[in-house]
Formats: structure tokens, C-alpha cells, sequence
């Protein structure tokens, strides 16, 4: 079915125009990258402020808040050019082995997220300004390090669809 | 001038190690996109507070320093990682323009930070012009994004 959809998008004119265009996939490709850096690397300064490893000297509320705004636009940024990248070559990605696992970790860095504001973060301004935060607290900023440096790995190896378990190639997901 | 060297490089027996191993590149290409993240994120979180936005709450030059160390370890790491991928694709990157276009900002980006952009995030906000943080700011970010840039489109567009 998702199959199905992938070909039928494919086959849409503005697909085809996206996949033919010569400048359409290094711009958007590019982009992403820089959507990347703003995005990720902001967040990881924001695990590594909860691991308890860097920018110390800044309290933890602030680290959250104040990174937010500019976090979200480079991930608003990443997400439109990763869809178009997407809506230009569906039937690339679809048997591809680490765009499917990317998508698993982009899920799981969210679950992350959300598990560490709706309970540990509650308690924030008890360890706003400690050094070290409390133990809850380091994992879940090494756990969101984890997630999106494994979201950024498999990122990345989508360029090499054919370095991938030979299970997955067994599934035969390319077909005609 | 450097194309000799380049074609040492590439004639090197650690390139042809590189070039016949087939995890090597994609393992180093991973690394360099990791370090690039932490690099970029202990950029921004200096020049966000530069251009008077981010952690505003803490002062200019301690959220510098704590910024530093990521700054250059990332800085290393992109060296080491990024050292075999340039020197096992030698003669594709002496005759890419973005290579140098990149190698170009990377200087004077260096430059920039150890020089202008460290003066201003040690000297006194209270006393300054509150304009010139902004200009380094805005340039900063300007001179490592025209890195990025380059850095992708060698692989996309020689």
C-alpha cells in the first residue's frame, strides 16, 4: 500500500519536475545540512548542558527556552527540504534500509523529548542551576544525544543503499 | 603550486587503502557530519548570545568559554575525519572550486574567531557599542554556513 503510494507520487508532474530539475537537489540537499547544524547542534548543546557536560555556566530553563525559537527553525527548515526530497524521489527511499531506521529514531528522539518534559523537567527549578543535574536528568540528555546522532549516522548512509544487512535486500523492497 | 602535493596525496598508498575498503569512507563521512553538529551547535549558541538573542541570561564571556572546548574538539575531530576524505579524493577536490572556496572561509573563519570574535566576547557589553557584537555575530554565522555550503556542494556539484 505504502508501496503503492510511493509509485503513484513518483509518477505525479511536480515530482517529476523536482527529480529533473539540476539545481532542485543540491539546493534542497544543502539546505537540509543547514537545517541540520542549526537544529542539531543546538540541541546538543542543550544534552550536553543536562548531561551535565557543557555550558555550565548557563541555568537550565535558559538553555531550553532561549535555544527553542532557533532550534525549531532549523528543524522547520530540515523538514521542508527533507519532505521535498522525499516527494521528489519516493521510490529511492521507500527500499531504502536507513531512511527507514532514520525514521524510527526521529520518532524515538521525540518520544525522548516528550517523556523528559512531562515528567523529570517538572522539577526543573529544584536543579535549574546545579552543575551536575540529577541523575534522570543526564540520561535523558545522553539518551536525546544518542537519538539524534544515530538520526544524523543513518542519515547519512542513506547515501550508500547497498551497505545494508543482506536480510533487507532479500525483501526484494526495489521490484519492479 | 599545490598540485604536486595533491597528486601525492592521492597516489598515497593510505589513499588506495581508503578508496579499495568499503566501509572506510562511509565510517569517516559519519564522523565528520557528527563533529560538524557539535561544531556548529558550540558556533550558534555564542553567536545567537552575540546578536543578543539565546541564553541572554547568562554573561557573553562564560557562555564563550564553556562554548570553547566543544569548539575546538569538534574542530579536531572534523581535521582528523575530514583529512582521509580529502586525501583519498585528492585530484576530484584540487579541481573543485567549492574546495577552496571552502578552505578559503575555513581560514579566514579561524581567524575571525581567535582574533575579532574573542576580543568581543571577553570585553566589557556595558562599555561596547552595542552594534559590533551583532556585526560579528552575523558574520560568524555567515562565514561558517558559506563553509557548510561549499563543503556539501564538492560532493554534489565536481
Amino acid at each position: 500500500m505504502l508501496r503503492d503510494f510511493c509509485v503513484w507520487m513518483e509518477a505525479l508532474p511536480s515530482s517529476v519536475a523536482l527529480r529533473e530539475s539540476l539545481n532542485a537537489y543540491p539546493i534542497l540537499l544543502t539546505s537540509h545540512v543547514i537545517g541540520m547544524c542549526a537544529f542539531a547542534g543546538l540541541i546538543m548543546m542543550m544534552d550536553l548542558r543536562l548531561a551535565g557536560v557543557g555550558n555550565r555556566h548557563s541555568s537550565i530553563t535558559q538553555v531550553q527556552a532561549r535555544l527553542l525559537p532557533w532550534q525549531m527553525v532549523g528543524f522547520g527548515l530540515s523538514v521542508v527540504t527533507g519532505l521535498l526530497l522525499f516527494y521528489g524521489q519516493p521510490m529511492r527511499f521507500y527500499p531504502n534500509f536507513y531512511f527507514w531506521i532514520k525514521n524510527i529514531l526521529l520518532v524515538l528522539a521525540g518520544l525522548n523529548m516528550w517523556y523528559f518534559h512531562a515528567t523529570t523537567y517538572q522539577t526543573v527549578e529544584q536543579w535549574n542551576h546545579d552543575p551536575r543535574p540529577p541523575r534522570a536528568a543526564r540520561v535523558a540528555g545522553v539518551v536525546s544525544l544518542a537519538a539524534w546522532g544515530g538520526v544524523i549516522v543513518v542519515g547519512r548512509m542513506i547515501a550508500y543503499p547497498g551497505l545494508v544487512p543482506q536480510w533487507w535486500l532479500d525483501l526484494g523492497l526495489e521490484g519492479g | 603550486m599545490l598540485l604536486p602535493f595533491f597528486e601525492w596525496m592521492q597516489e598515497h598508498p593510505a589513499s588506495l587503502y581508503i578508496l579499495d575498503n568499503t566501509w572506510f569512507s562511509p565510517i569517516v563521512q559519519v564522523m565528520h557530519l557528527l563533529a560538524l553538529s557539535i561544531f556548529a551547535g558550540s558556533v550558534l549558541i555564542v553567536d545567537l548570545r552575540l546578536l543578543g538573542v539565546g541564553v541572554t541570561g547568562t554573561p557573553l564571556a562564560k557562555v564563550a568559554r564553556d562554548a570553547q572546548p566543544w569548539f575546538i574538539w569538534a574542530f579536531v575531530a572534523l581535521v582528523i575525519t575530514g583529512t582521509p576524505s580529502m586525501a583519498s579524493t585528492a585530484m576530484k577536490q584540487y579541481f573543485s572550486p567549492f574546495f577552496w572556496w571552502k578552505m578559503e572561509l575555513l581560514l579566514l573563519g579561524l581567524i575571525f574567531t581567535f582574533t575579532v570574535r574573542r576580543q568581543l566576547a571577553q570585553a566589557d557589553e556595558a562599555r561596547m557599542n552595542p552594534i559590533w557584537p551583532k556585526v560579528a555575530g552575523l558574520f560568524s554565522i555567515a562565514l561558517w554556513t558559506g563553509v557548510s555550503v561549499g563543503a556539501r556542494l564538492i560532493g554534489l556539484l565536481s
